[in-house]
C-alpha cells in the first residue's frame, strides 16, 4: 500500500529521501550543537517585543521605565527544544513543472526529514503533523534512533490531496493540536506553499508563537511558481479550487510576481514581531541552504 | 501526371493543420494547471489582441509555406516552359543570338503580343541562362543583317544590346545572318557554339551549315493576315497606290484612301500656299482585289497640289503598314547626258551608245540634253550629267554647272576631238584646267591596274584601239586625283571632288568612231560606278527600308525620321574613301538638311516582306541541335527561396507580436500603476 502511494507523489530526483536527508543534514550541521532554544535560563540572550501569552515574570521593568514599551528578556538555556513539523500536503503541494526535481511536497519532506535528523542528532525531539493530504500520520514528539526511521516512514507515506482554500476547520484540526501539545521554547516550522491555505491561517499559525515557541514557515514554491515563464495566451487552473483564469503571459508576468510577493511580505511581517520568520524556498534550489535558513531563523540570526 | 506528383501535391493537403491549428488557438488559449491561479491577474483583451494580430498574418504565411513545400516536392516532376541552355558537362556556350527585325515582327498574334516582342522576351530568357564564360553574339535579320554586338563574355552588355532592340520595316535577311552569325562564332574557342534564330522565318531558307540553326519559338510562325501600302506615288492628280497583301481575307472589303496629310507634313512637302484640307480628310478611294500578292490601285484627286498619305481601311494584324506617304513624283534616278547624235550614235541609228549604256543600268531615267543650261535650278532635277565630247562651257554653262556640283550633282565629260574647238570664251573648267589637245597616241589601252576600282571589268579597257586621245594637265595645285591611266602613263581619267558633288574628265569620247571604249564591259561598269555615286550624293527621294544613303565625309548631314533623329555614320570604304552613311529602318517620311539645304526623302516597303507566309521550322530545329537545348527547366530553386522566405517572414511575424504584445503589457502595467495611487507611491 505505501509503495502505491509512494508512487502517487512525484517524488523526481528527491529519492531515496533517507540518503538525501541524511546527505543534506551532514552538509548542514555536523557534530555537537548548542539548543537554539530561548526562554528561561541562566545566560541572557537578549530583548524582544512583549507578545500575549508571555510569562510576565520575564517583563524587563527597566527597559519599561526607559523606552516606554514592553520588552520580555530571554535568555540561552541548555535544556532540549522539540521540534514541530507541520507539512502541507494539500492538493496544490503535489505540482511539479517541468523544470523541478519534483514536487514542491516532496521538497517539503525533504528539508522536513533534514531538519528531523539534525534535531534528533542534538537530543530534541521531533513531532510531525499535517495540513490536508491522504494517508497522512501525525507523530507524537519523540526522540531516539527510532524516531528518525518513524518519522521518514510518515514523510514517504503521504499522499497529496485535499482542497483547503475554503476549509477553515481543516487548519484549524491540523494547529489545534500543535498548540496544545508544543512545549515552551518549541520550534514549530510550517513548510507549505502558503497559496490555497484559507483565508485566517497566518493569523492562527502566527499565534502559536507564544509561550516561548518559535513559528517559522518554509515557503515552498515550484519554479514555474517562482518565475511565472510562461508567454502568449493562456487558460490557468488551479489545484484547488475551481479557479480559471484566461490571460495573456507577458501581460500578467509582473501583476502576478508582485501578488506572489506582497503575500510573502504579509506572511513575514507577521512572523517577525514574534521572533519567527518566512523562509522562501524553490525546488531547484539547494535543500541544505534552506535547511540553514530555518536553523538561522530559529536561533534569531539574521537570514 | 505521375503518381510521385500527385503524391508530392497531395503534400499541400496539409494546409489542413494550420487551419485547425489555428481555429483551435482562436477557439480556446492552451489549459495549463497552476496552483497560485489566483494570484494572476485576468487579462483577456490583450490576449484576444494577440490571437487576432499574429493569427490571421501567420496562417497566411504557414499555408503558403506548406503549399511552396508541395510544390517544391514535385517540382523536379512538375517543370515550366521556360527556354533555357542545356549544357554538356557544364561546359560554356559560344550562343549567337538572331533577332528579326523585319517588318513582319510587327505583326501581333493571337495571344495579344507582337512577334518581336515574343522573340525578344524569348531572348532574354535565353540570357538569364547564360553564365559567366559564355559567348553571346547578337545579330539583326533585318535587311541588311547587322551584327548588333560582337560575341561578347559580357552578359550585362548582352543583355543592355537586347534592351535597345526596335522593330523596323526592313525586309527579311535570314541567310545572311545565319551566316553572320556564324563567322561571329567561329573565331570562338568555344566548343559548344550554337545560333539561336527568333523570327517568323518569312525570309527564304536557313543555310546549311555548322553550327546548325535552333528555332526555339516556333510560335512566331503563327499566319497573320495583312495587307500593306508598300508605297504610293502621285503624277499630276492621279496617285498610284502599290498595295501587298499575304492573304485574300487580309484584301477582302478593304479600300486603299487618300487623305490629307498633316500640316508639318505640309510644310516639311512645301506643298504650296494654297487651300489645304484638314489632315485626315479623305480625297479618294478605291477597293482593294481580293487576292493575294501585289496590287496598285490608281486614285483621282480633284485637288491642288497638297502632300497626302495613303492609307487602307479596316484592320489587321499589321496596323504598322496600313499607311505611307505619297511621294510627289516616281523617284528614278535621273541622268542627263549631251552628245552629238550625229556622231555618237550607232550606225543603225537610235539612241547614242552612251544613253543605251545608261539605260541598260536599270532604274535610271536617261533625259538628253541639246546643250549645258545656263540656270543652276535646271539641273536640280538630275543626278549626273554627262558630257559627251563636249566643245567647252559658256562662262553662264560653268557657273550653273558649278552651282549644281556644289549641291551634290556629279558631272562628267567625255572629251574628245571637240575639246580642241572651244570657241572664244568657252573653256572645258571645271573638267580641266588649261587647253586640251587631241593626238595620235600609239597607246593600246588603259593600264588596268590602275582602273582596278571599276572592278574585274578594267581588264576589257586594256585594248580600247584607240584612233586619238585627248591630253589634259593635271597640275599639282589642282586637287584633281588621277583614278585611270593609259598604257603608257598617261592621264585617262581625273577625279575632282567640289562640295558634295563630284567631277569626272575623261580622255575618250562614246563615239565608236574614235575607239572601242563604248564597246567594252568596262564603259558599262564605269557608268555603273556614275550612278552609284549619283545616288549617293543627289540621292534617290524614294528608299526600301534599310536600304543606306550614303553621302561625302565633308558634308553636314542632319536627318530626322519618323521615330526622330537619326545617327550619321562615318564609314571608311575599302577603296580608301570615307563617307558618311543613314540606315534608315523605319518606313515614311524623312526630313534631311544636307550642307543647311532641306530634303524631303521617302522610305518604303518591300512587297516580298508583307506578302511572304512564315514558314513553320522543322522539328528537331526547335528542339535544338542534338537536344542541346532543353525547353524546360526545373523551378526548385526560385520555389527553395521563396519558401526561405516565407519561413523568414514568419519568424519576423513571431518576433513581432512579442515585442507588440511586451509594449502592450508595459503600458498596461503602466496604466494600473497610475490607476493605483498606493502601488504608484
Amino acid at each position: 500500500m505505501a509503495e502505491r502511494l509512494r508512487k502517487s507523489l512525484d517524488w523526481g530526483k528527491l529519492v531515496p529521501l533517507r540518503l538525501r536527508a541524511r546527505s543534506v543534514a551532514d552538509g548542514v550541521y555536523a557534530g555537537g550543537h548548542r539548543s537554539p532554544r530561548r526562554g528561561a535560563g541562566i545566560e541572557f540572550g537578549g530583548h524582544r517585543s512583549y507578545v500575549p501569552g508571555d510569562d510576565l515574570r520575564y517583563i524587563d521593568r527597566h527597559a519599561l521605565m526607559r523606552h516606554g514599551r514592553l520588552l520580555v528578556r530571554e535568555f540561552e538555556t541548555e535544556t532540549d527544544r522539540a521540534l514541530r513539523l507541520v507539512l502541507d500536503a494539500s492538493e496544490s503541494m503535489a505540482f511539479r513543472g517541468p523544470k523541478a526535481p519534483g514536487a514542491k511536497l516532496a521538497y517539503a519532506a525533504l528539508v522536513a526529514a533534514a531538519l528531523a535528523r539534525i534535531s534528533l542528532a542534538g537530543g530534541d525531539p521531533v513531532a510531525l503533523d499535517w495540513l490536508g493530504g491522504h494517508s497522512r500520520r501525525a507523530l507524537p514528539a519523540m526522540g531516539g534512533r527510532e524516531a528518525f526511521e518513524r518519522i521518514l516512514g510518515a514523510l514517504e507515506s503521504v499522499n497529496a490531496g485535499g482542497d483547503l482554500s475554503f476549509d477553515h476547520s481543516a487548519v484549524d484540526r491540523s494547529l489545534a493540536p500543535v498548540a496544545r501539545h508544543a512545549g515552551r521554547g518549541s520550534i514549530i516550522v510550517l513548510l507549505s506553499d502558503l497559496l490555497d491555505l484559507p483565508e485566517g491561517t497566518l493569523d492562527r499559525f502566527a499565534a502559536l508563537a507564544t509561550r516561548g515557541r518559535t513559528v517559522i514557515a518554509v515557503r515552498v514554491l515550484d519554479p514555474m511558481e517562482a518565475g511565472f515563464p510562461f508567454e502568449g495566451p493562456l487558460r490557468l487552473r488551479a489545484s484547488e479550487g475551481r479557479e480559471i483564469v484566461e490571460t495573456d503571459a507577458e501581460s500578467a508576468r509582473t501583476g502576478y510576481l508582485e501578488a506572489l510577493e506582497r503575500r510573502a511580505r504579509d506572511w513575514d511581517s507577521r512572523l517577525v514581531p514574534r521572533g519567527g520568520r518566512l523562509v522562501r524556498a524553490t525546488t531547484d534550489q539547494d535543500a541544505v541552504e534552506v535547511v540553514r535558513g530555518v536553523l538561522r531563523a530559529a536561533e534569531g540570526t539574521p537570514a | 501526371m505521375s503518381f510521385l506528383v500527385a503524391a508530392a501535391l497531395g503534400v499541400g493537403l496539409l494546409i489542413g493543420v494550420p487551419i485547425a491549428a489555428h481555429l483551435l488557438r482562436r477557439g480556446r488559449a492552451r489549459e495549463q494547471e497552476f496552483p497560485p491561479t489566483a494570484l494572476v491577474p485576468a487579462i483577456r483583451p490583450v490576449a484576444r489582441q494577440r490571437s487576432r494580430l499574429e493569427d490571421r498574418l501567420l496562417l497566411a504565411v504557414r499555408v503558403l509555406l506548406v503549399i511552396t513545400l508541395a510544390l517544391l516536392g514535385a517540382t523536379p516532376l512538375v517543370r515550366c516552359s521556360r527556354l533555357s541552355l542545356a549544357r554538356e558537362s557544364g561546359a560554356s556556350v559560344a550562343l549567337a543570338v538572331i533577332i528579326d527585325d523585319s517588318l513582319s515582327m510587327r505583326a501581333t498574334l493571337a495571344n495579344g503580343d507582337t512577334r518581336h516582342q515574343l522573340a525578344l522576351d524569348g531572348a532574354r530568357e535565353l540570357l538569364r541562362s547564360a553564365r559567366e564564360g559564355d559567348a553571346i553574339a547578337l545579330v539583326l535579320a533585318g535587311r541588311p543583317a547587322r551584327l548588333a554586338l560582337a560575341a561578347t563574355t559580357d552578359l550585362g552588355a548582352a543583355r543592355r544590346a537586347l534592351d535597345e532592340l526596335e522593330p523596323s520595316d526592313r525586309a527579311t535577311d535570314l541567310e545572311d545572318a545565319v551566316e553572320l552569325a556564324r563567322s561571329s562564332l567561329k573565331q570562338l574557342p568555344h566548343v559548344d557554339k550554337r545560333i539561336a534564330l527568333f523570327s517568323d522565318r518569312a525570309g527564304g531558307p536557313i543555310p546549311p551549315g555548322e553550327p546548325p540553326v535552333w528555332t526555339p519559338l516556333p510560335s512566331l510562325s503563327e499566319d497573320a493576315p495583312d495587307c500593306g501600302i508598300t508605297s504610293a506615288e502621285q503624277r499630276g492628280r492621279r496617285v498610284t497606290v502599290h498595295v501587298a497583301c499575304n492573304s485574300p481575307s487580309a484584301a477582302r472589303g478593304r479600300f486603299a484612301e487618300i487623305v490629307a496629310a498633316s500640316a508639318s507634313d505640309q510644310r516639311a512637302a512645301d506643298a504650296g500656299s494654297g487651300a489645304r484640307p484638314n489632315p485626315g480628310t479623305v480625297l479618294g478611294r478605291a477597293e482593294l482585289v481580293a487576292q493575294a500578292g501585289p496590287q496598285s490601285v490608281g486614285i483621282a484627286l480633284d485637288t491642288g497640289p497638297i502632300a497626302v498619305d495613303a492609307r487602307l481601311d479596316g484592320n489587321d494584324r499589321l496596323a504598322h503598314d496600313d499607311s505611307a506617304p505619297v511621294l510627289a513624283e516616281a523617284a528614278q534616278l535621273s541622268i542627263a547626258v549631251t552628245s552629238d547624235r550625229s556622231s555618237a550614235s550607232a550606225t543603225t541609228g537610235g539612241t547614242t551608245l552612251l544613253e543605251q549604256a545608261l539605260a541598260a543600268l536599270g532604274n535610271v531615267s536617261v533625259r538628253p540634253l541639246p546643250v549645258v543650261p545656263d540656270e543652276g535650278r535646271e539641273l536640280e532635277s538630275h543626278a549626273a550629267l554627262v558630257l559627251d565630247d563636249p566643245a567647252g562651257l559658256t562662262p553662264e554653262a560653268r557657273a550653273a554647272l558649278h552651282t549644281w556640283v556644289e549641291r551634290g550633282g556629279v558631272a562628267v565629260a567625255l572629251l574628245g576631238p571637240r575639246a580642241t574647238l572651244a570657241q572664244l570664251g568657252s573653256t572645258l573648267e571645271p573638267f580641266a584646267q588649261g587647253a586640251v589637245r587631241w593626238e595620235v597616241t600609239s597607246a593600246h589601252g588603259l593600264d588596268p591596274t590602275s582602273a582596278s576600282w571599276i572592278g574585274s571589268e578594267a581588264e576589257s579597257l586594256k585594248e580600247l584601239s584607240p584612233r586619238g586621245r585627248a591630253r589634259f594637265e593635271v597640275s599639282e595645285s589642282s586637287r584633281a586625283r588621277v583614278v585611270a591611266r593609259w598604257d603608257d602613263a598617261v592621264p585617262f581619267m581625273i577625279e575632282l571632288n567640289r562640295g558634295r558633288g563630284l567631277l569626272w574628265t575623261l580622255g575618250l569620247p562614246s563615239s565608236v568612231d574614235h575607239s572601242d571604249f563604248a564597246l567594252r564591259p568596262g564603259f558599262v561598269a564605269l557608268l555603273s560606278q556614275l550612278a552609284e555615286q549619283a545616288a549617293h550624293r543627289k540621292g534617290q527621294k524614294s528608299t526600301l527600308a534599310g536600304v543606306p544613303w550614303s553621302f561625302p565625309a565633308g558634308s553636314s548631314i542632319e536627318v530626322v525620321g519618323p521615330n526622330g533623329r537619326e545617327e550619321v555614320r562615318d564609314v571608311q570604304r575599302p577603296e580608301g574613301r570615307s563617307e558618311k552613311v543613314v540606315l534608315p529602318g523605319v518606313a515614311g517620311r524623312w526630313q534631311l538638311r544636307i550642307d543647311g539645304e532641306p530634303e524631303l526623302r521617302v522610305v518604303t516597303l518591300s512587297a516580298e516582306e508583307i506578302t511572304a507566309r512564315p514558314s513553320a521550322p522543322a522539328e528537331a530545329e526547335t528542339r535544338g541541335a542534338g537536344a542541346q537545348s532543353d525547353l524546360r527547366i526545373d523551378a526548385s530553386p526560385e520555389l527553395a527561396l521563396v519558401a526561405l522566405g516565407f519561413a523568414f517572414v514568419e519568424l519576423l511575424l513571431r518576433w513581432y507580436g512579442r515585442v507588440r504584445l511586451r509594449a502592450s503589457g508595459a503600458a498596461d502595467r503602466r496604466r494600473r500603476t497610475e490607476g493605483d495611487p498606493a502601488r504608484a507611491a
